[in-house]
């Protein structure tokens, strides 16, 4: 059996984790949800994961601040940043800094899944965006 | 992958420089040939698409403003369509005025060497360099005129670009390996987020070239699908308006949701 694709889910409004980690899984993802940026980094300090999802706009620490945090500590990993406020400047600043992608919300979790298999082919892993348990994928 | 739009105050320069980046890329090239495509898919007359992209409406001039602005919509949405296959280098198409917020296209100005502009012209019209350099500078004022005009953006305002060069400094060898250098910058990479926004231009787009039809004095936004016409109309003819872009917006493929509103201002930050 493959590995499953560890994924940390970081974003200070409680409605965006519990309606993504439902999405995750059912492609097979094993997913973390934070909702405090400190809490997340600490995490991220004792465990690599595949991919860090973060949003940007958070109280304490940024998603930039995320992202050069998961760099330093593991290169391997890639980032998806979210947000709510998303402008040219902002997503050019990420996408310099390294991001994998960046995305807008309001967005469909299907959305997300598609990018989670990109990024999981960029790490030489695979992972079927058809739901595992054989669902349509529609949330 | 990315696009890459160059503009220049001389035409002749905008092609060359556009042509060799292509080369140097391996991307698409698409300039004013793209016009015939323009002008077949929407039963336009040609020399008056071209016309459309260099003068602006007087009374005086056989190019009414309301065709003019028919054919500049026109225009805009074929380009943006174009556009969504990503991998291109444009030129000689306005397309730096209207693909706003795109942060995988890449605005060049290049501006050609003042001097060498001035003595070609004094050469070709056989006239002291003195006039040329008014003339010159006439042909910059015209270019400031009509990109305000069409697109509401002043396209010799250097502040819009995300790279200058100056032909006076760097030469155009040096230009091209400059901006196929600065192509692969992550920054001007492609992503989930610029390509949505490029979508929500294309769709707008084709609204607005599907209500100009009928109708003038439009603004039009979308996002996802859901697609927001600004309009300015009479009182008395409100409920009819709103009535009439619903259902031309509803039309375009693409369009899930349409809001209008009357009577407000055309920009959307006023």
């Amino acid at each position: 059996m493959s590995k499953s694709l560890t994924v940390l889910l970081l974003d200070d409004e409680p409605i965006v984790g519990r309606r993504l980690k439902p999405a995750l899984d059912k492609i097979g993802c094993q997913v973390e949800v934070f909702e405090d940026p400190r809490q997340a980094v600490a995490r991220i300090d004792e465990k690599e994961f595949d991919i860090v999802v973060t949003d940007i706009r958070m109280e304490g620490l940024d998603g930039i601040q995320v992202l050069e945090h998961v760099q330093q500590k593991w290169p391997r990993t890639k980032v998806i940043m979210i947000t709510g406020y998303a402008k040219m400047d902002l997503a050019r600043e990420a996408m310099g800094k390294g991001v994998f992608d960046f995305i807008a919300k309001p967005f469909r979790p299907d959305d997300l899944r598609q990018i989670i298999a990109r990024a999981a082919e960029a790490l030489g892993m695979t992972i079927d965006v058809e739901p595992v348990n054989g669902n349509s994928g529609k949330e | 992958m990315s696009i890459i739009l160059i503009s220049s105050d001389d035409r002749e320069t905008e092609a060359i420089i556009a042509e060799k980046v292509a080369q140097e890329k391996g991307y698409e090239r698409l300039d004013r040939r793209f016009l015939n495509d323009v002008a077949a898919r929407n039963d336009l007359n040609l020399d008056k698409l071209k016309d459309a992209l260099t003068s602006t409406p007087t009374v005086l001039k056989k190019l009414a403003a309301r065709q003019w602005r028919q054919s500049l919509a026109c225009i805009e949405a074929e380009v943006l369509n174009r556009l969504l296959a990503d991998n291109m280098v444009c030129c000689g198409l306005g397309a730096h005025l209207y693909v706003t917020g795109i942060s995988h296209a890449m605005k060049i100005r290049v501006q050609s060497g003042k001097e060498k502009k001035i003595a070609d012209i004094a050469e070709q019209n056989a006239v002291s360099f003195e006039k040329a350099a008014k003339w010159a500078a006439k042909e910059l004022e015209n270019q400031k005129k009509w990109s305000l005009t069409a697109f509401n953006a002043d396209e010799t305002d250097l502040s819009r670009y995300d790279m200058v060069i100056n032909l006076d400094q760097i030469d155009p060898v040096e230009a091209v390996r400059t901006i196929t250098g600065a192509s692969e910058y992550r920054k001007f990479q492609v992503m989930t987020y610029s390509m949505k926004c490029l979508n929500d231009l294309a769709l707008a787009a084709r609204v607005n070239v599907e209500l100009l039809k009928s109708m003038s004095d439009v603004n039009v936004q979308a996002r996802d699908g859901a697609v927001i016409v600004y309009v300015r109309t009479l009182r008395r003819q409100k409920r009819k308006t709103v009535e009439t872009i619903k259902e031309l917006a509803g039309r375009v493929n693409g369009v899930s949701y349409v809001e209008v509103h009357v009577n407000k201002s055309l920009k959307e930050n006023d």
